[in-house]
């Protein structure tokens, strides 16, 4: 198998001139492998999003950033290469379609503009444009063409977003909360074109969620992230049924179904520290059942079985 | 007779489009009655009418037809004032936790506010905000605080608290959970469910997320384009749902993608019964076999815990030697044990991940459960105990069972053709696994249930010899359902689950076409089924309620006619054993009885020591007698234990 994405202990700082503001990453480490799907999974400001930006090179100015992140073909990625690369072979999905798209152009212009970037033949592009729409189920497309943004719904917009993403066929699409803003039927039928279309075009996909149960279902492996660190990561199946860190188990239990019809849920006290720059040893331990003075080092990523942990309590 | 606290009458709302004459329907002739202590779920997609409706039912919007009465009084022609003191019997809980706070408002003010409106005294106001604020988990030293120093999960803590300031009855909660993280989630779940049984709260939930509505309502209402589609039991519009924009949603919910990581690796249909894969499938039926919901009790029986101390030191006779207790439970492959003795619980150990809220594959203790339901209505007359099967249900006529009786087969002495080995590929209990969907149908044949058991023929004289066929058990759970004409889950939800104060929700496999495997397709939690048991122990009398006739827990006591022959197998374990109702009888002098599952499930009553004792294992294989030879003394020792 061949890696198409390696990222490595990649840190964020935010700063205001020489002081360090905030820490959101304080080291992920992801391997995706070609064709395969990587879930990130974690709560709000773990920093998800911010993982994606930066490999997409998008970190604002005031990041300043450590680590690497490697990807096929190009070996390490700067911001020299990262013209090239953005949206053409790493190509992003976002939370909500309604604002990622311009409201004052139609949708055929803003496809357009991004079949032209991707450097293709003027004469071309119209047949292109309705190809890509009918690929993700749109049959109407001169139709949706024409239209603007607040004329199309969620579902629709971001069946949109996905024909843009994959005009040029990309080697890995990051899919950041693609269904969260849409209807549950909605959500799903997305869910689904987006495996189809992986499965017909075989590009990786880095699929960013905080809801676990729409990670498990196309994830190939899950990472678990918290306080900026990737905190458990492994084969989506032992993931879901071994979870090994106090708070994958936490997460899991969370889940509210019939079957635990008004039981207690495992709810983890407390919740997700806010500033993440002074965080000393492991960024859970406040909020654990099982921290003891040994936590109060950072604990490393190990491999444990088929899963990798950062936790000084489990296997020992 | 449930209190009816509020009643929605054709409620209407429309607005009017700008700039036309047109009007839109947001909530189009909704009627819906809320009952005293219940949580009513509110499902629909974004734009469905769940919150308008909410904003009408409150008084927050004035319905454009329709009324509205609050604990006896209509809303509709009030006047403000009016409303606002029939609002106190009302809470709100919104959505997004810090918008519906004001930002200026410290946290004290705004859970006081309510009372201030209301008149209330300073001192009062203090006292009930202090109490409020510690109730809903947080500390007093937080009430200075103002919205933005508080995270998402605190801020809908102070809304909960602003909610329950003036001790309302009803309490309309607006997607609670959706802006919070799942681990936040949790916690505001656990408390709602907290408050809503400390203060006796009537909740009115609106969500988008099923998991949610299923873990908290009673009851559910789909909405869609403004119409309820669909209301009822939770349980049953969640695993029955009737209108097709429900079952949409369901499905959606609950399907996995093609491939379903959840399913472990070597997962096969045809092996999931025997270990170790056992291990995992008996605690996980659901999710590789279709199953109707049992819904559990609104009012769950509390238990009382007595540890038995004497059952830690415990040696138990085990063959030639003797083991401690932990080593035999393990040796056997246990996966949960609970003992109940005198109705208290006395002993409860879980193993292989199972938890005191995990179902177990019952196998073919199932089987005594519907003994059970049988007794019930033989009682009220509704099934002639000495009628043919063949008689309720026609197809059954020209097969064994258009001369056997529903007696005969609840005694397992019907003569049937039928050989029930689990480990014959070819027998007639691997085809019956085969037509209850529980293992590969290879043979291409159109097989379930209803077309399976008609072909099954007999030979020889009913009455006179014990011969335990499971597919008896499949063809009485058809005819129980012909004739109450439901589903054969909802029956047992109904007489027996939800009287029991069970506290989880059962589940039962379905075949192909939905008809109920009663012979072996029940899961539960080993806690809820010891209830079942002490309910036989105290002569069906349990939970303030005779649940089964007195004269058919003596029956099943009291064991078979001793001129019924019974095989070598149960009489070299049990000189005296017989067969009744779908129960075993050890004829003993202690009188006890047992329910009994493949692969090491059973259920063991002693009223000598007023013991009942539920084990649910996964030993590798269907039936082995050294293992039936350990259990019983296992269970010998248990109920001696003093």
């Amino acid at each position: 198998m061949t890696t198409i994405l390696k990222v490595s202990d990649l840190q964020v700082d935010f700063m205001s001139g020489e002081k360090i503001l905030n820490s959101p990453l304080r080291g992920i480490n992801l391997e995706i492998e070609a064709g395969k799907t990587l879930g990130l999974v974690g709560e709000t400001g773990c920093g998800k999003t911010l993982t994606a930006s930066a490999i997409m090179g998008l970190l604002p100015t005031t990041a300043s950033q450590r680590g690497t992140i490697e990807f096929a073909g190009h070996g390490f990625l700067e911001a020299s290469v990262m013209g090239a690369i953005r949206g053409s072979e790493i190509a992003m999905i976002f939370q909500n379609p309604q604002s990622a798209f311009n409201p004052i152009f139609n949708i055929g212009a803003q496809l357009t503009m991004v079949a032209q970037r991707r450097n293709i033949e003027r004469g071309r592009i119209p047949e292109l444009l309705i190809d890509r729409l009918a690929s993700v189920g749109m049959s109407d497309a001169k139709r949706i063409l024409a239209s603007y943004p607040h004329e199309l719904s969620g579902g629709m917009l971001q069946r949109c977003m996905i024909a843009m993403a994959l005009i040029s066929t990309p080697k890995l699409l990051i899919a950041d909360e693609p269904t969260t803003a849409l209807d549950a039927t909605i959500g799903h039928q997305v869910l689904g074109l987006i495996r189809s279309l992986q499965q017909r075009q075989g590009f990786a996909m880095l699929f960013i969620s905080h809801d676990v149960s729409a990670v498990a279902k196309v994830s190939d492996v899950i990472s678990v992230v918290y306080a900026g660190r990737v905190v458990e990561s492994g084969p989506a199946y032992d993931l879901m049924n071994n979870p090994q860190h106090p708070y994958t188990r936490g997460l899991l239990g969370a889940i509210p179904s019939a079957q635990k019809r008004r039981g207690q849920l495992t709810a983890i006290p407390g919740s997700v520290p806010s500033s993440l720059k002074d965080i000393v040893g492991c960024s859970f331990a406040p909020r654990c059942a099982l921290a003891d003075s040994a936590c109060s080092k950072e604990p490393p990523l190990v491999h444990i079985n088929q899963q990798l942990i950062a936790c000084w309590k489990v296997g020992t | 007779m449930k209190k009816v606290v509020m009643d929605i009458s054709h409620v209407t709302k429309k607005f009017h489009i700008r700039n036309s004459k047109e009007f839109f329907t947001a909530v189009d002739d909704i009627s819906i009655e809320l009952f005293e202590g219940e949580v009513l779920g509110i499902v629909g997609e974004s734009g469905s009418g769940k919150s308008t409706l909410a904003r009408c039912i409150f008084g927050i919007t004035a319905p454009t037809s329709g009324s509205v009465s609050i604990l006896g009084q209509s809303l509709a022609g009030k006047r403000r004032k009016s409303i606002r003191g029939l609002r106190s019997n009302l809470g709100f809980v919104f959505q997004d936790p810090s918008g519906s706070i004001n930002p200026r408002m410290s946290v004290f003010d705004a859970i006081s506010e309510p009372l201030k409106l209301r008149g209330d005294a300073k001192g009062e106001i203090t006292k009930r905000v202090e109490f409020l604020i510690d109730r809903v988990g947080l500390s007093s030293n937080q009430l200075v605080r103002k919205s933005h120093e508080l995270s998402g999960g605190q801020c809908q803590r102070v809304a909960i608290a602003r909610a329950l300031a003036t001790n309302p009855k009803i309490v309309l909660l607006d997607e609670p959970t959706s802006s919070l993280d799942l681990s936040v989630q949790a916690q505001i779940l656990n408390l709602l469910e907290e408050l809503r049984s400390d203060f006796k709260l009537t909740y009115f939930m609106i969500s988008h997320n099923l998991d949610v509505i299923a873990h908290l309502s009673d009851r559910v209402a789909v909405m869609k384009d403004g119409k309820c589609v669909e209301i009822g039991e939770s349980a049953s519009v969640l695993t029955n749902p009737q209108h097709s924009f429900t079952r949409e949603l369901i499905t959606v919910h609950s399907q996995n993608l093609e491939s379903d990581p959840i399913l472990p690796p070597n997962f096969d249909l045809d092996h999931w019964q025997d270990g170790p894969l056992n291990k995992w499938a008996f605690q996980n039926i659901s999710k590789f076999l279709p199953v109707q919901e049992i819904a559990p009790s609104t009012n769950p029986f509390q238990f009382h815990q007595q540890p038995l101390e004497a059952l830690e030191s415990l040696s138990v006779p085990n063959e030639a030697q003797r083991s401690s207790l932990i080593e035999l439970l393990e040796n056997t492959h246990t996966d949960a044990i609970v003992v109940l003795r005198d109705g208290k619980l006395a002993y409860e150990k879980y193993f292989h991940g199972m938890q005191p809220n995990s179902l177990h594959l019952l196998q073919s203790i199932s089987k005594s459960m519907l003994g059970a339901l049988f007794g019930e209505f033989i009682a009220r007359g509704v099934i002639d105990p000495d009628q043919t099967l063949g008689h309720y249900v026609p197809e059954l006529k020209t097969s064994v069972y258009g001369s056997a009786t529903i007696a005969q087969a609840l005694d397992m002495n019907v003569a049937i053709n039928f050989s029930e080995d689990y480990l014959d590929p070819n027998s007639e209990m691997a085809r019956l696994d085969r037509a209850c969907g529980w293992r590969h149908n290879f043979t291409g044949e159109d097989l379930g249930l209803s077309s399976f058991l008609p072909t099954l023929n007999g030979n020889g004289e009913h009455g006179k010899a014990f011969q335990y066929c499971s597919a008896n058990t499949d063809a009485l759970a058809w005819v129980i359902s012909r004739v109450l004409g439901k589903p054969y889950a909802e029956l047992l939800q109904e007489e027996i689950w939800k009287p029991l104060g069970s506290m989880y929700s059962a589940t039962v496999t379905l075949d192909k076409d939905g008809l109920a495997v009663g012979n072996g397709g029940v899961s539960t939690t080993a806690r809820d089924l010891a209830l079942f048991g002490q309910s036989l122990l105290n002569h069906g009398f349990f939970n303030d309620q005779q649940i089964l006739p007195k004269a058919w827990v003596d029956a099943t006591f009291n064991g078979a006619s001793k001129e019924v022959l019974v095989p070598a197998y149960l009489s070299s374990l049990h000189p005296e054993g017989s067969y009744k109702n779908q129960w075993w009888i050890t004829g003993s002098e202690k009188r006890e009885i047992f329910a009994v599952g493949i692969y090491g499930q059973y259920m063991w009553i002693d009223p000598s020591t007023k013991t009942v004792i539920v084990k649910f294992s996964s030993i590798p294989i269907p039936v082995d007698p050294i293992h039936s030879r350990i259990h019983m003394s296992l269970f010998r020792a248990i109920s001696a234990a003093n």
